[in-house]
């Protein structure tokens, strides 16, 4: 456990659109070297949230802080200079260029002054292929297209992409959940292994058995708000999912259903309920 | 084809080289190229089709679309489209012969000031893209009629005449040497074009800007989040197709002597027409310059080869059809072929 | 004389005089309403009232038609009638008909039209003239104007300009040539490869090239004349062909060998008859296409008068003699 100041840190956001609540009040912080889960069903307000901590929204109430100091991110460009990489579910990957061209799009590494400055297409396949071995790839031809990979690996490569740009905070948006078990699995490795540099990662997810073998924390948003944080060896994954699908709301509904059946207990430390 | 190694999880297949060259965007316009010379080398081979002076035809042809072919070629990259190029060409070769006949202005002002009002097209239609989210092939569909119209209204405004001739002020001048002067039987055009190509390849494949160029065409959010300035990458290149059609409006006038409301018609369209034989895709985010130079070289042959074989020219325009149509198709098939990554 | 005072009867003859005069005199300045200084004639309408349409096939890019207008803008000038020009950007038959139906519709002192396709227009020209508008056919349909009623016909008939030209080309020994249409479609440029043919004596080749494009034109000649040593004689039918093909001709070097001449002027080609590069242009007139109609329109209109006969305005053939004093009209776009 290194310090404990968080490297990101919602207080008190909300977001509204007009009249409709994306956000109510939610609170919740990742700290270096952990993976903090963000779990929550369809329409919960989780990509409103990474928005939020990427600088594509502003916070209609509340602050953010990194490493503690209040920000406010105006812009993408904000929040990437700041540390805070967000990879999206499209993985802003061009398919049909090359892996270096991909890896180094916008952050291009050149050679050369005034008019002869081009692009070191040398080094880029350099550093492109060290950085793809670091994660398991192996290709001695770095110009491939990105189609060539399999969807794991592209995940993969975005990740070390953001890594490779001195990203403090990754945030990913549903990582796994366009892949099969097997891909699934390698992206949870290097997950793991950027964790262990220090970084701290926000994962966000509607699937608990991806999320919950890497996390070490977990925020649950239900309709826009948090119903709660929980530490991993305070809550099991059955209880998880009971809480993302609506559990309490569910236990009602099954009490009315049946007449009068006594609810099950809910057993949460620093659990709101609604 | 090399396996990695790192455990059974990872298999990523190496692409072999010769697979790789296959499927370059180029290589498939260069089989359609050689396809299309054969076709004229047997059909027509007797009559001039082989000789300096045929291929001077078709190569001059080839080249004035080409210099044009370029910059549009990379625009689509880009993901956009300028259809407004041909009608920049009847209004930059009207500009030229209208300055110098009705005002006087000496040649090369007036060709500095097609320029100019070029480059200003170009930067409008950029802008307006821009700004308005539109689609470019809506806002240049609207900048195509727009200039034509302006074009001809202001000739007759202005002269009363749709075809306006440059008198005596072009001949002998440097600057028609390097504009439509020749080397041989082969003209200057060929030279501008070849120019413009490499200049063209140089910067998509060496330069940062020819990566935002990917970058823009593949997903113009997602570059935009790393810090590429989508909306310079754009407005830049709609200026360069603009200045190419000025470019070729001054060759074509200082060649025919003559300037004329209808110049450039369907050049637009023949353009896209040369970068999609090339390689380059309708949606964007792939594609060649080198390709869009065979494009056009095709086109020109198709265009040319007609009068070689003796066909009466009412079939014109089947011909040139169904020449390019072979050629996509053979293109695409080899590219099919080449491609199986996935 | 007899000095007697005026008498009341001497003074009632001299009031009915005055006022009989007065009435006259008023009946006259009446009669056309608000004169103009010094128009003789007053008529049965006055030339403000005046407004005539022209409906033609010739669109506003096209160099001959620019000519033909210029003509009808005078004529509007000269005469003090309002005019107006329609025209579709390309030949279509169909948006000439909505032309010609929305001319009548508007109600105007009398139409100008070219006929271009009897079937599709006759009806229409008939349709005018049933409801009292005067029309004068101009350029293409000297052989309707008189069924469809129209009071003239002004123009020259394409076919028979290019039987002219092919005589003339075969006197001067022409006797296999190239007929060069820059614009295939258009019907009119047909007609003068057909007429050519037929005053040549039939060994004419059709040869179509893209006039907006003039390199691929010219290169176009310059490979056919590089194929076709038998032929000595080229025929353009304007200046989009006429150029392109004066430079394939420079760069073949056949230009002595080869009789060259075209229809319709422009600058370049009347120095290049002046040089005697080209043997001859054949002027239409087409001025007087645009302004005549224009006359003989208002003229009906206002007094009632017209031509009993057609106005034939061409084919003049501009030759090396009379070409330097052409070229200055041509650069104003009147000839």
């Amino acid at each position: 456990m290194t310090n404990d100041t968080p490297l990101l840190e919602a207080r008190g956001i909300s977001k509204y659109f007009g009249h409709v609540v994306a956000l109510e009040d939610i609170s919740m912080d990742v700290r270096p070297g952990e993976v903090m889960c963000l779990l929550g069903d369809n329409g919960a307000g989780k990509s409103t949230l990474i928005k939020t901590f990427s600088g594509v929204h502003q916070p209609t109430e509340g602050t953010l802080l990194i490493d503690g100091e209040e920000v406010l991110l105006n812009s993408p460009r904000d929040a990437i200079d700041r540390g805070i990489a967000t990879v999206y579910q499209d993985l802003a990957m061009i398919p049909l260029s090359g892996i270096s061209r991909n890896f180094f799009l916008g952050r291009e590494p050149t050679k050369g002054v005034g008019p002869f400055k081009r692009f070191d297409v040398a080094k880029a396949d350099q550093v492109t292929r060290e950085e793809l071995k670091k994660i398991g790839i192996e290709l001695r031809d770095t110009s491939q297209p990105v189609s060539t990979l399999s969807g794991g690996e592209r995940q993969s490569v975005a990740i070390a992409r953001a890594v490779h740009f001195g990203a403090k905070v990754l945030i990913l948006d549903e990582p796994t959940s366009a892949l099969g078990v097997k891909q699934a699995a390698i992206v949870l490795r290097y997950i793991a292994h950027a964790k262990e540099q220090g970084l701290g990662i926000i994962f966000i997810s509607h699937n608990v058995y991806h999320a919950y073998p890497i996390g070490d924390r977990f925020t649950v948003l239900e309709r826009g708000r948090s119903i709660g944080t929980f530490e991993k060896d305070e809550i099991s994954i059955e209880e998880l999912e009971r809480q993302m699908a609506g559990g309490a709301e569910l236990e009602e509904l099954n009490a009315e259903l049946q007449g009068s059946r006594p609810s099950g207990s809910e057993g949460s430390a620093n659990g709101k309920s609604d | 084809m090399a396996q990695s190694t790192t455990g059974e999880e990872t298999r990523v297949r190496e692409v072999g080289v010769l697979r790789r060259w296959l499927t370059r965007p180029e290589l498939a316009a260069v089989a359609g190229a050689i396809l299309v010379f054969a076709f004229f080398a047997v059909v027509a081979g007797d009559s001039g089709f082989l000789t300096g002076g045929g291929t001077a035809t078709y190569l001059e042809v080839a080249a004035q679309l080409g210099i044009v072919a370029v910059p549009v070629s990379m625009l689509m990259i880009a993901g956009e489209f300028d259809l407004s190029v041909g009608s920049m060409v009847g209004a930059a070769g009207m500009i030229i012969a209208i300055a110098v006949s009705q005002y006087g202005w000496p040649l090369w002002a007036a060709v500095l000031l097609s320029f100019l009002v070029a480059l200003g097209v170009g930067f409008f239609n950029g802008y307006v893209v821009i700004k308005t989210g539109l689609p470019s092939f809506i806002v240049t569909l609207g900048m195509l009629f727009a200039l034509r119209g302006l074009t001809i209204g202001f000739a007759r405004l202005l002269t009363a005449r749709t075809q306006i001739g440059l008198g005596d002020a072009g001949s002998g001048s440097l600057l028609t040497s390097i504009f439509a002067g020749s080397i041989g039987v082969f003209s200057a055009s060929i030279i501008w074009w070849l120019v413009l190509a490499l200049l063209g390849t140089w910067v998509l494949q060496r330069m940062v800007f020819g990566n935002w160029i990917f970058g823009v065409g593949g997903d113009a959010i997602a570059a935009r989040n790393v810090g590429v300035p989508v909306n310079r990458v754009k407005i830049a290149l709609f200026m360069c197709t603009a200045l190419s059609a000025a470019l070729l409006a001054a060759i074509q006038v200082l060649d025919a002597g003559s300037a004329d409301v209808l110049r450039g018609e369907l050049v637009e369209l023949q353009a896209i027409a040369a970068a999609v034989i090339g390689g380059v895709l309708l949606t964007g985010g792939y594609g060649s310059v080198i390709g869009a130079l065979f494009g056009a070289l095709i086109f020109g042959m198709v265009q040319q080869g007609i009068f070689f074989t003796g066909v009466s020219t009412d079939w014109f325009q089947v011909f040139v059809g169904v020449m390019l149509l072979v050629a996509v198709l053979f293109n695409n098939i080899i590219r099919k072929r080449a491609s199986e990554a996935r | 004389m007899m000095e007697r005072g005026f008498s009341r009867r001497d003074f009632l003859k001299a009031g009915c005089a005055g006022i009989a005069g007065a009435a006259v005199f008023g009946a006259a300045g009446c009669g056309g309403g608000p004169e103009t200084e010094g128009a003789g004639v007053a008529g049965l309408t006055s030339r403000k009232d005046i407004r005539l349409v022209m409906v033609t096939h010739g669109s506003a890019s096209d160099p001959f038609w620019s000519v033909v207008q210029n003509g009808l803008k005078q004529a509007s000038k000269d005469l003090g009638v309002e005019v107006e020009y329609r025209a579709p950007e390309s030949l279509d038959v169909v948006d000439i008909q909505k032309n010609m139906e929305a001319a009548i519709a508007s109600e105007p002192s009398g139409i100008a039209m070219t006929v271009v396709d009897p079937d599709a227009l006759s009806d229409l020209a008939r349709q005018a003239t049933g409801k009292g508008i005067p029309i004068v056919v101009l350029n293409t349909g000297q052989e309707v104007w008189e069924e469809v009623g129209a009071i003239t016909y002004v123009g020259q008939t394409e076919y028979d300009a290019g039987v002219e030209a092919g005589k003339r080309m075969a006197e001067a020994g022409v006797e296999s040539a190239l007929c060069i249409n820059q614009e295939q479609g258009n019907v009119a440029l047909e007609d003068r490869c057909n007429g050519f043919s037929e005053g040549l004596g039939g060994n004419v080749k059709e040869l179509a090239v893209q006039g907006t494009d003039p390199t691929a034109a010219q290169n176009a000649i310059k490979t056919e004349l590089n194929n076709n040593s038998d032929v000595d004689g080229m025929l353009t039918l304007g200046p989009q062909g006429a150029i392109p093909a004066l430079q394939a001709l420079k760069s073949t070097g056949k230009g002595q060998a080869l009789k060259f001449a075209t229809f319709d002027l422009a600058p370049e080609v009347l120095q290049a008859v002046r040089d005697g590069d080209l043997l001859f242009a054949i002027d239409q007139q087409q001025f007087l296409q645009g302004y005549l109609p224009i006359t003989f329109l208002t003229t009906y209109v206002q007094y009632g008068v017209s031509p009993v006969n057609e106005v034939a305005t061409g084919p003049r053939f501009v030759t090396r003699q009379d070409a330097n004093d052409v070229i200055d009209l041509t650069k104003q776009g009147i000839r």
